[in-house]
């Protein structure tokens, strides 16, 4: 929605950010000219403008390396930990960071950074599932909806207001002490209330898409109706699902270690990283890097998914930065 | 405008009647009142307790009948403490709408003032520091903020209480009050500070680059009224939207806020309820917190058209 | 009174200090980005006397609009300003944003192009225009709203103490034009600077909207900028016009000379495109041919001399920046070759600007 131009300001963008002066005149005379049209004899597809528009967005990359680094540390946790899953030292007990113990150990003399790795698993599995389904849910609907229109998109649409009236976090809690609380169970119920977001956002750039030549051209090539919404309709779609795919992992992440938290998501003997503070809280004054570590843990994670999300939504729409 | 506001609230009806029925459908299926009977050695017992009370009807009449009691203010007794469910409620609630209102008020004065600031001086030093803040503030889970103001405002250094929202006999408002409230209201609203004031930022960055900001300062309108008046009215509306959306989703936040400051508020009544299975207590819990963020949807709608005039006539 | 020093002489041919209302001197505006500089605004000169109407013509990009922002200091900071701007002998490039200030809207006032965009959307039409007074003027509320009547009603709103109290979505295209000059010649000024006035508006009211500037100018005897890509806007309304390409000035002239002589082959292409009602029936519409040029890396020379069709390569053309030559005591042309141009004529202008039977006129 926002173009970031400034009236004030002198410094040029950060992050890449082209600041021609757009708005200099309403006929918009300068982009036009300053780009100079004819100057770029090769044309560039829309996949080589995404990656070189992504790859200017320095947070979104530096995001994207220290994700992927924290999955193959935790999912490769058998091999970089420098303990056992379950190695106890109750004699040690609860100490402060040190050389032996980067993050310390908790009150069962357990380490807190291979704690952290394998806990990381299971918020890093969950996150990653959660948003998978909900983005999966969302677009079938959303696409659905637009799509089709009539009684089933006010159907569909009516039923999505009505997810996000609900209080998410009450739900979620009934919901769990109903059904169990395995990661399964914690991933279908999180991924059933995470939906609502994907699904409006695709239902209206559906609707957008819907109007466009190409899609009335292949409706009136005889295409089916699923071949039309997967071929030409999703496709054009894919930015704004991948962005709040992104959105969708950093939600459930949170949101997973809220539950596990105050107790209804992950059980002891697993631990995730909500799990974790649990544990640690109460025990303030001492051993507070039992607090500050696993927070951490999910402060990063979130941050790094959120500049890639932002780094997704500028490649694909440099129009808008929101 | 009337015929607006009219159309939202006549939509509004049936989206809170059928989400209260969910809901009420939701509890009632999940929880048994008759739990405690199950131990009783005559089998008729729990027979005749469902009779009684109605749960061997279809949901949709036990729901009815509910619906019928509520209206009238009689929501039934809690199953643990036998106390009446409206009174627990109505407590609950005044002690939420403190953090609400507070939090609320706070949060939008404190996002409208650095977004307004971070745009007008976009790029500034200040800027990247409330940038840099806000991405930190959306991508902190709020609890693990409040476990850490308390490790260092209140256990490291006195400065603020973890506890309820008075210590002792003390009442109203004051000192004491304040420095009770200052860190839950924060972890509440940490989050909700951080995006309002992106999203401030972004409308006004937006707004400023307007050809109309571009008339005022052409008419010689002072910079200062360019940025307060012109740019700031505008820039308000899509916050306004935002702000009593989210305002309604607060009242999820607070079982997570009231469970780490020990305030007895809905939160705490929630969490007490689920864990010991009070099953009047939580449908009528779910459906009021539905009716308040319902009723922030609305609001939400009606401030967009009080707002923009292009809305107002349409 | 701060000014800029002028690195560079005024021509020898330049009047000295005439006293003229406006006057402008090798202004430059440039844009730093990513890409490199752009080059938005290259050393231009021009007057505007009292009680005259010149209109600055040329296409997208070619700087008219930035040069009207650049004399109002309305342009972002990033843009870099160079040259002298004058208004009543007073230096208005580098004064300090508070003198500016009052001058805007006061002495100098302009009308934007896109009134819907260009109208707060939540203040109604009669609130706009008091503020455009009040912000200079102390009034009385009643004054003010008695003054707002006047105005609307000059400019041809019916029913001003009525329209006066709606929102700007609530007028038509055109009303929402005379509502947007009526604000500006709240407080009489000076210079009104007209940028592209009627360019959203349908033919017919685009004239009556003309015809409403004349009027004003004739009551208030401002002088007008008029900026317009529409050589037709231009012709019926301005005494001299200056048409820029690419940043740069390539003709000045009273419109006699401009339109019956054209000594710019890119004015010549301009008034070629122009769809004509006393051509024969199988006359087609023209353009230049090419685009117009990156304002990053503009040609070297002439930057029009890839467009050309009179430019000799290698030569001056590509190789020394024709400097603004007088011709006459009013008409100048920025092309080596101005004298030598031939006489124009209906069959020298196709051999001049190249035959196609393109989509259209190039604006």
């Amino acid at each position: 929605m926002t173009t970031e131009h400034d009236i004030y300001d002198e410094s040029p963008a950060p992050l890449g950010v082209p600041t021609l002066p757009e708005r200099i005149s309403a006929d918009a005379e300068l982009p036009a000219a300053a780009t100079g049209g004819t100057r770029d004899p090769v044309p560039r597809s829309q996949w080589q403008l995404f990656r070189r528009r992504f790859f200017r967005h320095r947070l979104a990359v530096a995001g994207g390396i220290i994700l992927i680094l924290l999955i193959v540390l935790c999912f490769g946790a058998k091999y970089f930990a420098f303990y056992d899953k379950n190695h106890q030292d109750l004699l040690l007990g609860p100490v402060s960071p040190s050389k032996a113990h980067w993050f310390g150990t908790d009150q069962l003399g357990r380490d807190t950074l291979t704690e952290m790795l394998y806990a990381g698993q299971i918020s890093l599995k969950i996150g990653l599932a959660v948003a998978l389904l909900s983005t999966l849910v969302g677009t079938i609907t959303g696409a659905v909806a637009g799509y089709y229109g009539g009684w089933l998109e006010q159907l569909l649409m009516r039923l999505t207001d009505l997810f996000l009236v609900v209080p998410a976090i009450a739900i979620l809690a009934i919901a769990l002490r109903k059904f169990g609380q395995s990661d399964n169970i914690i991933i279908l119920v999180l991924a059933g209330l995470g939906w609502m977001y994907v699904a409006r956002v695709v239902r209206g750039q559906v609707l957008a898409v819907k109007e466009k030549e190409f899609v009335e051209a292949a409706d009136a090539a005889g295409a089916t109706s699923a071949r039309i919404i997967a071929r030409h309709i999703l496709p054009n779609c894919i930015g704004p699902i991948l962005v709040n795919a992104t959105l969708g992992i950093a939600a459930a992440i949170v949101t997973e270690s809220t539950l596990s938290f105050l107790g209804f998501g992950v059980q002891p003997p697993a631990t995730s990283w909500g799990n974790m503070l649990s544990a640690a809280e109460g025990n303030y004054n001492q051993n507070t890097h039992l607090l500050y570590f696993p927070g951490l843990a999910i402060l990063l994670t979130v941050l790094c998914v959120n500049f890639m999300g932002d780094g997704l939504r500028d490649a694909f729409d440099p129009q808008s930065k929101h | 405008m009337l015929n607006y506001v009219g159309r939202r609230l006549l939509y509004s009806i049936p989206v809170l009647l059928i989400a209260s029925f969910l809901l009420f459908a939701f509890v009632r299926s999940t929880f048994d009142p008759t739990a405690r009977l199950r131990a009783s050695r005559d089998k008729t017992v729990v027979a005749r307790e469902r009779h009684r009370i109605g749960l061997d009807k279809p949901l949709v009449s036990q729901y009815g009948t509910w619906l019928g009691k509520a209206v009238r203010g009689d929501l039934g007794q809690s199953t643990r403490s036998g106390e009446n469910v409206s009174a627990m409620l109505t407590r609950a609630m005044g002690t939420t709408l403190q953090l609400i209102v507070w939090g609320a008020v706070l949060s939008a004065l404190v996002a409208v003032g650095i977004g307004v600031y971070s745009a007008v001086k976009q790029y500034s030093a200040g800027d990247y520091v409330f940038t840099g803040l806000s991405y930190i503030g959306v991508a902190m889970p709020p609890f693990w903020f409040g476990l850490i103001a308390i490790e260092l405002f209140a256990v490291k250094s006195h400065l603020f209480y973890s506890l309820g929202l008075h210590s002792g006999d003390s009442r109203g408002l004051g000192l004491d009050y304040a420095r009770h409230l200052v860190l839950p209201v924060a972890t509440l609203c940490v989050q909700i500070v951080a995006s309002w004031s992106r999203f401030e930022r972004a409308s006004m960055l937006d707004v400023l680059g307007a050809d109309y900001v571009r008339t005022a300062r052409a008419k010689g309108v002072p910079q200062r009224t360019v940025v307060m008046k012109h740019a700031l009215r505008n820039a308000l509306i899509p916050l306004v939207t935002v702000m009593s959306l989210d305002i309604g989703a607060l009242f999820g936040g607070l079982i997570i806020t009231e469970q780490i400051f020990s305030i007895g508020g809905m939160g705490r009544l929630f969490f007490n309820a689920l864990l010991s299975g009070d099953v009047y207590v939580l449908e009528a819990w779910m459906v009021v917190v539905a009716a308040c963020i319902i009723g922030f949807n609305l609001l939400a709608d009606v401030l967009y058209g009080v707002l923009d005039p292009r809305i107002r006539l349409a | 009174m701060t000014s800029i020093p002028v690195t560079q002489q005024p021509e020898p041919a330049d009047e000295e200090d005439t006293g003229a209302l406006l006057d402008v001197r090798n202004l430059s505006v440039l844009f730093p980005t990513d890409d490199g500089d752009v080059h938005a605004v290259d050393d231009v000169s021009f007057t505007l006397d009292h009680d005259e109407t010149l209109g600055i013509v040329g296409e997208s990009g070619s700087g008219k609009s930035v040069t009207s922002m650049a004399i109002l200091g309305l342009l972002p900071k990033s843009a870099k300003v160079t040259g002298s701007v004058r208004f009543r002998g007073r230096e208005l490039i580098g004064l300090g944003e508070r003198e500016v200030r009052r001058l805007r809207g006061e002495s100098l006032a302009m009308v934007f192009q896109d009134a819907l965009a260009s109208l707060n959307p939540v203040f109604t039409i009669g609130a706009q225009i008091a503020e455009a007074i009040s912000v200079h003027h102390d009034v009385a509320s009643h004054e003010l709203r008695d003054r707002v009547m006047q105005l609307l009603d000059l400019v041809g709103i019916p029913n001003p103490s009525e329209r006066a109290d709606q929102y700007p979505h609530e007028f038509s295209g055109g009303m929402r034009q005379r509502a947007m000059i009526a604000m500006s010649i709240a407080n009489e000024p000076d210079v009104l600077i007209a940028d592209e006035p009627t360019t959203a508006l349908d033919v017919t009211i685009q004239a009556q909207v003309l015809e409403v500037l004349e009027r004003i100018q004739d009551r208030t005897s401002s002088s007008i900028l008029l900026i317009t890509h529409d050589l037709g806007v231009v012709a019926g309304t301005a005494d001299r016009v200056l048409v820029m390409y690419a940043g740069r000035q390539v003709e000045l002239g009273s419109v006699d000379d401009v339109f019956y002589d054209p000594r710019h082959p890119y004015t010549r292409g301009l008034l070629a495109s122009l769809p004509r009602i006393d051509g024969t029936r199988d006359a087609r519409l023209h353009r230049i041919v090419g685009q117009p040029p990156s304002l990053i890396f503009l040609p070297t020379g002439c930057a029009f001399h890839p467009r050309c069709p009179h430019a000799r390569i290698p030569g001056p053309c590509n190789d020394q920046r024709p400097e603004l030559k007088a011709l006459t005591a009013l008409h100048r042309s920025a092309c080596h070759y101005a004298e030598e141009l031939p006489a124009m004529s209906t069959a020298d202008l196709k051999a001049t600007v190249g035959e196609t039977s393109a989509e259209g006129p190039q604006p």
